[in-house]
């Protein structure tokens, strides 16, 4: 899988604002968010639940239109989902009577006939998740982490050069968590492409990224966006005996009390 | 996926402890009492009214060996096939129509209820008079019968998808046609064959009552046609041949589901696969 060609994978959220008719009057899910991603950059959305990062990053992906600003991949205005996109949800939605080289397939499938070359693909993405020994086995024979994973590599095996990931983790215990963590830095090194990723763990936000970007609720609205400066490649340990670690976490923390 | 959790059981012998074989006993030892009562009764009555179960049986075999039931069986079995078919056929393409376009719900619906509504087996007598006394009328109204549960199942099975495997396909940009053969439709299928098996028991109940009301060969005939003769034995000897009619589709349907399930599942089928089925 070769790294993406420079300069691709830029994403700019420009006053996007996201307004629900309900019977209390419209409700604002997202008030004016403004975000740039560099391409291969890693940037992390917290906020507490209800803040709207699910439907920003539904926006960004092109699956729900904003009511008022845009969103622009590469300088265009996403007006629909985008093949440049990958999507990871918050299950894994694997489709319980493919195996997992048809799952992964399924992307190639959907828009016609798949080539050998794109079942070499999906071998490639599966080996990339560590999962090359499983193809042919079904999502119900796997735990909970490894269909996450193979859920990431049906959203890596086209190559997208930005991949949506919405609180891909959160159903997973800790420890799966944590090297789940890993090996997406991991694949992140591999792959190249530029990572918007939602979630509610400020630990698991830090350990990521580039810049964390945090929003408050009600209306949905960006915070503040906090530069991570702690050096790469990350470890657990090197980065909790880092002080910056602690310190923006306390600042996180407190932005969202 | 998920071990289940041990539950507590009383202590028990081994053979208690296992739930199939204790279910077998059970269904045995429920059917031999139920045969008993029926002896019981029978002796008391009249074999007018209520002939024995092993004065059936003997019936039963004669009948057979004389090759007399075949012709009975034939027509009944091709009734229900045909019937079956039918419906099965209008159930799932309604249910399909309804499920992907609003309109058709709309302008299809209420021609349905009134189908439902309608006492079907009031129609016999009209299809005979179009009809005449063939197998004919007997699959209309079978099909009409056994059409309802599938048409409300495949509608149910389409429309229940998860809503964030089609957020999947939207987002994967999948076309109308591509989101209803590779999701929904897969999908649907433990719906679509638990409707299947309601409507094949239902299209052997609308063949048998269609035939009360006017035919010259078939299960349903014969059971008029002993009742005309006082001839309660042999109606009995009918009745037994339908039951067996009715445990063979109902087996017929289940190896059929298990065929599908374990092509879609693999070796997942029985735990992954929505193996829902009330087996026998």
């Amino acid at each position: 899988m070769d790294a993406q060609p420079a300069g691709s994978g830029r994403i700019e959220v420009d006053r996007v604002t996201k307004t629900y008719a309900s019977d209390a009057g419209d409700i604002r899910a997202l008030d004016a968010i403004d975000l740039d991603v560099a391409p291969r950059e890693l940037v992390t959305i917290v906020g507490p639940s209800g803040c709207g990062k699910s439907t920003l990053l539904r926006c960004i992906g092109g699956l729900i239109p904003p009511s008022e600003g845009r969103v622009l991949i590469d300088g265009e205005v996403v007006t629909e989902p985008d093949p440049r996109i990958g999507y990871v949800f918050q299950r894994a939605v694997l489709l319980p009577w493919r195996t997992v080289e048809k799952n992964v397939l399924l992307p190639f499938e959907i828009n016609g006939r798949p080539t050998p070359e794109n079942l070499r693909s999906v071998h490639e993405a599966l080996e990339m998740v560590e999962l090359g020994e499983y193809a042919q086995l079904r999502p119900a024979e796997l735990s909970g982490g490894m269909q996450q994973r193979v859920a990431v590599a049906r959203a890596l095996v086209t190559e997208p050069s930005i991949l949506l990931m919405d609180e891909p983790f959160g159903a997973l215990d800790a420890q799966t968590r944590d090297s789940m963590n890993v090996e997406l830095l991991r694949i992140w090194q591999e792959a190249q492409p530029t990572i918007v990723f939602v979630t509610h763990d400020i630990g698991e936000a830090l350990f990521l990224s580039d810049r964390v970007m945090v929003m408050t609720a009600r209306p949905g609205r960006v915070h503040e966006v906090v530069e991570v400066d702690i050096p790469r490649p990350r470890t657990f340990e090197l980065v909790e005996s880092d002080e910056r670690f602690w310190s923006l976490r306390h600042q996180i923390r407190t932005a969202l009390e | 996926m998920s071990r289940s959790v041990k539950r507590q059981r009383p202590r028990l012998p081994p053979w208690l402890r296992n739930e199939k074989p204790l279910g077998r006993i059970l269904v045995v030892a429920s059917a031999a009492l139920l045969v008993t009562i029926w002896w019981a009764w029978a002796r008391t009555n009249s074999p007018l009214i209520l002939p024995t179960p092993d004065a059936v049986v003997i019936r039963l075999r004669d009948y057979l060996w004389a090759g007399r039931a075949w012709p009975h069986i034939y027509i009944t079995v091709q009734e229900i096939v045909a019937g079956f078919a039918l419906g099965s056929f209008m159930g799932i393409g309604l249910g399909t129509l309804a499920a992907e376009f609003n309109i058709a719900r709309r302008v299809v619906m209420p021609y349905v209820i009134i189908t439902q509504a309608l006492p079907k087996f009031a129609l016999a007598p009209i299809l005979v008079i179009w009809f005449g006394f063939g197998i004919t009328p007997k699959i209309i109204i079978a099909a009409l019968i056994a059409f309802f549960p599938l048409l409300e199942n495949t509608f149910l099975g389409l429309t229940t998808t998860p809503a964030l495997d089609l957020e999947l396909f939207r987002a994967l940009r999948a076309s109308r046609r591509v989101t209803l053969l590779k999701l929904r439709v897969p999908h649907a299928i433990p719906a679509v064959f638990s409707g299947l098996r309601v409507a094949l028991l239902l299209a052997l109940v609308g063949a048998v009552v269609a035939e009360y009301v006017g035919a010259n060969k078939g299960l349903g005939a014969l059971i008029i046609v002993s009742q005309g003769m006082l001839d309660t034995e042999l109606m009995f000897v009918a009745f037994v041949l339908l039951t067996l009619l009715g445990l063979t589709l109902d087996k017929l349907h289940g190896l059929a589901y298990g065929l599908v399930l374990r092509r879609l599942y693999g070796k997942t089928a029985a735990s992954a696969g929505p193996a829902s089925r009330v087996s026998v």
